[in-house]
């Protein structure tokens, strides 16, 4: 039945996707849920936060800074921050039911004054989820009420919690972009503005720099994904949109040389970055694990699949093609871009696909994340793991 | 405005009453802060027994859960456990279907399917429905009906309606009647009560089981102890039920209404007067005396052990743990400890805990695990020398800490007893 999980559990959800492109930006992230939706992110699908509470558990006394920065106070202003570190708020809007049956935004808006008040932000985000999506919530209406009220940036992100947590990071990429690339910033915190002002209005690029677009522990299953792509791509000048920065790399944007877009959910800010600035993109993830093309070696000759996002999984089938390996399949549950596909690459809806497409589909060996085997628990080939923190939750760093 | 976490002193709360609790202290009033401190509690599902875990306490049943794939997300760690594993399926819900409610129209085949797909036939599906279809208004008691037809054997409804957490029926005290549902009117065997409260066993040697069999009672039955469903549906023979928690009053209610079960309640508490009262009430309830006082002596001689110690030391008390944060830290304080910080949700009913507080510590300072204002905690590594609960380790890192969270149950005298000795263990 079209739907129906039996061996699995859902994917992420969009609204995920959308919280973990904002989180290193340092804003007021407010999902628009009961309280749920928002544990889910927190307590699941942001692995960002774990760290947070891990650096606690192992400080002592002594830590006073480590653990303040932690917690996000020290974090509110800092736009420039180049590092991982630099967490946004997550807070949950606390709906209960006749907030959603009388549709009680000034309510809401009330509360987000409240926060911006108590916390001080540069911007906001209003984070959809199933709740909302019901009600029908006018989002561009509840952003410029928000923005008027609050005075400063908002972001309204139309999530669903029935989407996958690509829609939600493509939705966030794009609005974050529009919004502060093309409409007025003078609220936001001085050092956007100031940056803002110097890239936006008479765009010097700079040469070397690079912007990567992507870049989510969701997609790369890493909590450190800039920290790792500098490391791998041996450069400094990254602008890590979203994962370090800050708001001061989205006002950068127009001075990269090159966009590197290492999910499909970047694609389409890329697009966007090259239309209106005329950045160049070049689609590539240099982040399989280091020991990738040793384990693979024994699948020389073998008929695979890749299961993974599109991006990482078309890396995983160049490294294949240099050991021999040349009968291989890409498919993914999530976005399967025509641009990026091989003839025969499957996009996939239901567990009931992946299990047809391993009994009949002659595979001898597959690359994945090793939660999927639970469907297809009869498949007798080879299994070489390759964990995608969107379907198992599995993280390099956790 | 002062960028400090919003605290008020048990004095002040005490003197505005409960009628003037501070928006501050009110989740309903401002934007939640899921900080790793509240996550477990403020995030059904994601820690604990949320309605997913505690639907699935009858044994034998598996579970389907009708929702936007958000909904079910957390549940991958869930499935993970060997106790779960093939107990989880999900029908997830599209855009359309949000805004239609179409996907009722298929529960009934994907409970067959379900059914199918189980290597044993399970003893009851659960439906597990979320805040999308407390909003459309389903009627789930005509949907499992549906249901049930279609696949012979019985499905009931789960509601996992964060919306209504502070309505007149939270999806923690729905979960716990729709547990018992499946019982049926049966003999009364004298010999036989039940306990209801908790989706795992209170702790092996708490008092209650001495002092019930003392009472002639052969029969003690909990629900997260019946390991088969044939054990699960003797629970219908009790001659009455216990109820150990608030929580469960629906269910003892219902199960009174439908079976003719009478129920009584005893709060867990952890003021030895207190318990030593409780046992009273039961015992003049049931007619019968209840002789405690060997278990009072030995709470009072771990009291005292403890106080000699390491009386006056300071407890900063949270509320992720198995007590009242303020009924704790009330008891903690009369055993001659100093409480400097609550970290608690502050309702009207536990104000009788709090004015107590204010006349015995009247400087202790109360918080909210919730307000945003959380953010700028400022960490005193000196302010105290044990915390208690998992919250209150996050907000003292570097301090000994008793969680007090297991799964296994405390209660009673050696319930305190248990957690005087964990505090004894941890404080230097």
């Amino acid at each position: 039945m079209k739907g129906l999980i039996k061996y699995l559990a859902p994917f992420a959800p969009d609204q995920s996707g959308a919280t973990g492109v904002l989180y290193g930006l340092g804003g007021l992230l407010v999902v628009c849920d009961a309280g749920g939706c928002t544990g889910n992110i927190c307590g699941f699908d942001e692995p960002r936060w774990f760290l947070r509470q891990n650096s606690l558990a192992v400080s002592d006394s002594s830590t006073e800074e480590i653990s303040a920065t932690a917690r996000g106070s020290a974090y509110i202003e800092n736009t420039g921050n180049s590092t991982d570190a630099s967490p946004g708020i997550i807070l949950s809007a606390g709906l209960r039911d006749m907030d959603a049956i009388l549709g009680r935004d000034e309510q809401l808006i009330a509360k987000l004054q409240l926060a911006v008040k108590q916390l001080g932000s540069p911007f906001a985000a209003l984070i959809g989820t199933p709740v909302p999506a019901v009600i029908g919530t006018d989002y561009a209406a509840l952003r410029r009420m928000a923005e008027k009220r609050c005075g400063l940036p908002v972001l309204g992100l139309p999530c669903t919690g029935t989407g996958l947590y690509d829609e939600g990071e493509e939705i966030a990429y794009l609005s974050l972009f529009k919004r502060f690339l093309e409409s007025r910033t003078e609220k936001a915190s001085p050092s956007f503005a100031s940056a803002h002002k110097a890239s936006v209005a008479q765009p010097e690029i700079v040469p070397g720099r690079l912007g990567i677009l992507g870049a989510t522990p969701l997609n790369l299953s890493t909590a450190t994904p800039s920290e790792r792509l500098r490391k791998a791509l041996g450069t400094n000048d990254l602008l890590c949109y979203g994962a370090s920065g800050g708001l001061a790399a989205i006002a950068l944007a127009p001075t990269v040389e090159k966009n590197l877009v290492v999910a499909p959910s970047g694609l389409a800010a890329a697009k966007y970055l090259q239309k209106r600035f005329g950045t160049p993109y070049e689609v590539a993830c240099p982040l399989l694990p280091e020991d990738f093309a040793e384990k693979a070696a024994s699948l020389a000759g073998k008929r695979v699949l890749i299961l993974h996002q599109q991006v990482l999984a078309n890396e995983a089938r160049k490294v294949l093609a240099t050991l021999g390996c040349t009968d291989v399949t890409v498919a993914t549950f999530f976005r399967l871009e025509k641009e990026l596909s091989n003839a025969g690459d499957l996009h996939l809806t239901e567990e009931g696909d992946l299990a047809d497409l391993l009994a009949n589909g002659g595979f001898e060996a597959v690359i994945g994340d090793r939660y999927l085997s639970r469907c297809c628990r009869t498949f007798a080939g080879e299994w070489l793991h390759l964990p995608h923190f969107a379907v198992s939750g599995e993280c390099a760093d956790i | 405005m002062a960028k400090q976490a919003f605290s008020i002193t048990a004095n002040e709360l005490a003197a505005l009453g409960r009628e003037n609790i501070p928006d501050e202290l009110l989740s309903a009033r401002h934007l939640i802060y899921s900080s790793p401190a509240t996550l477990a509690f403020n995030s059904p599902g994601a820690e604990g027994f949320g309605v997913k875990r505690a639907g699935l306490t009858v044994p034998g049943s598996v579970m389907l859960v009708i929702s936007p794939g958000c909904c079910g997300r957390n549940t991958t760690l869930l499935t993970e456990r060997r106790e779960y594993d093939g107990r989880f399926f999900f029908l997830l819900m599209d855009e359309t279907d949000i805004v239609t409610g179409r996907h009722l129209k298929k529960i009934p085949k994907a409970v067959q399917e379900v059914v199918a797909a189980c290597e044993t036939p399970p003893s009851v599906v659960m439906l597990c429905i979320t805040c999308v279809d407390a909003l459309l208004g389903t009627d789930m008691d005509r949907v499992c009906r549906k249901a049930q037809e279609a696949a012979g054997l019985p499905v009931l409804p789960c509601y996992m309606y964060a919306l209504t957490r502070e309505g007149r029926t939270p999806p923690m005290v729905a979960v716990r009647k729709t547990l018992y549902a499946l019982l049926e009117k049966r003999k009364k065997r004298g010999t036989s009560m039940n306990l209801l409260g908790s989706f795992t066993p209170y702790q092996d040697d708490c008092e209650l089981y001495e002092i019930l069999r003392g009472l002639g009672l052969k029969n003690i039955r909990e629900i997260s102890r019946c390991e088969t469903f044939d054990e699960y549906l003797q629970m219908s023979e009790a001659n009455f039920n216990l109820v150990l928690n608030p929580e469960s009053r629906l269910a003892a209610q219902d199960m009174e209404k439908r079976l003719s079960i009478p129920w009584i309640e005893l709060a867990r508490v952890y003021q030895m007067d207190k318990i030593h009262r409780q046992y009273e009430l039961l015992g003049t309830t049931l007619g019968i005396p209840i002789d405690d006082s060997p278990y009072l002596a030995e709470a009072n001689a771990a009291i005292e052990r403890l106080h000699a110690r390491h009386g006056g030391k300071r407890i900063c008390v949270g509320e992720w743990l198995n007590a009242d944060a303020f009924e704790l830290s009330l008891a903690l304080l009369r055993y001659g400890f100093r409480i400097p910080e609550i970290y608690g949700t502050v309702t009207a009913a536990n104000f009788v805990y709090i004015r107590r507080i204010a006349e015995l510590s009247p400087e202790t300072r109360i918080y909210s695990n919730l307000s945003p204002t959380m953010l700028h905690f400022g960490i005193s590594a000196n302010a105290t020398d044990l915390t208690l609960g998992k919250d209150a380790a996050y907000y003292h890192p570097g301090v000994p800490n008793v969680p007090w969270n297991e799964e296994v149950q405390p209660f009673g005298y050696r319930g305190l007893v248990h957690l005087l000795e964990e505090i004894e263990r941890k404080l230097p």
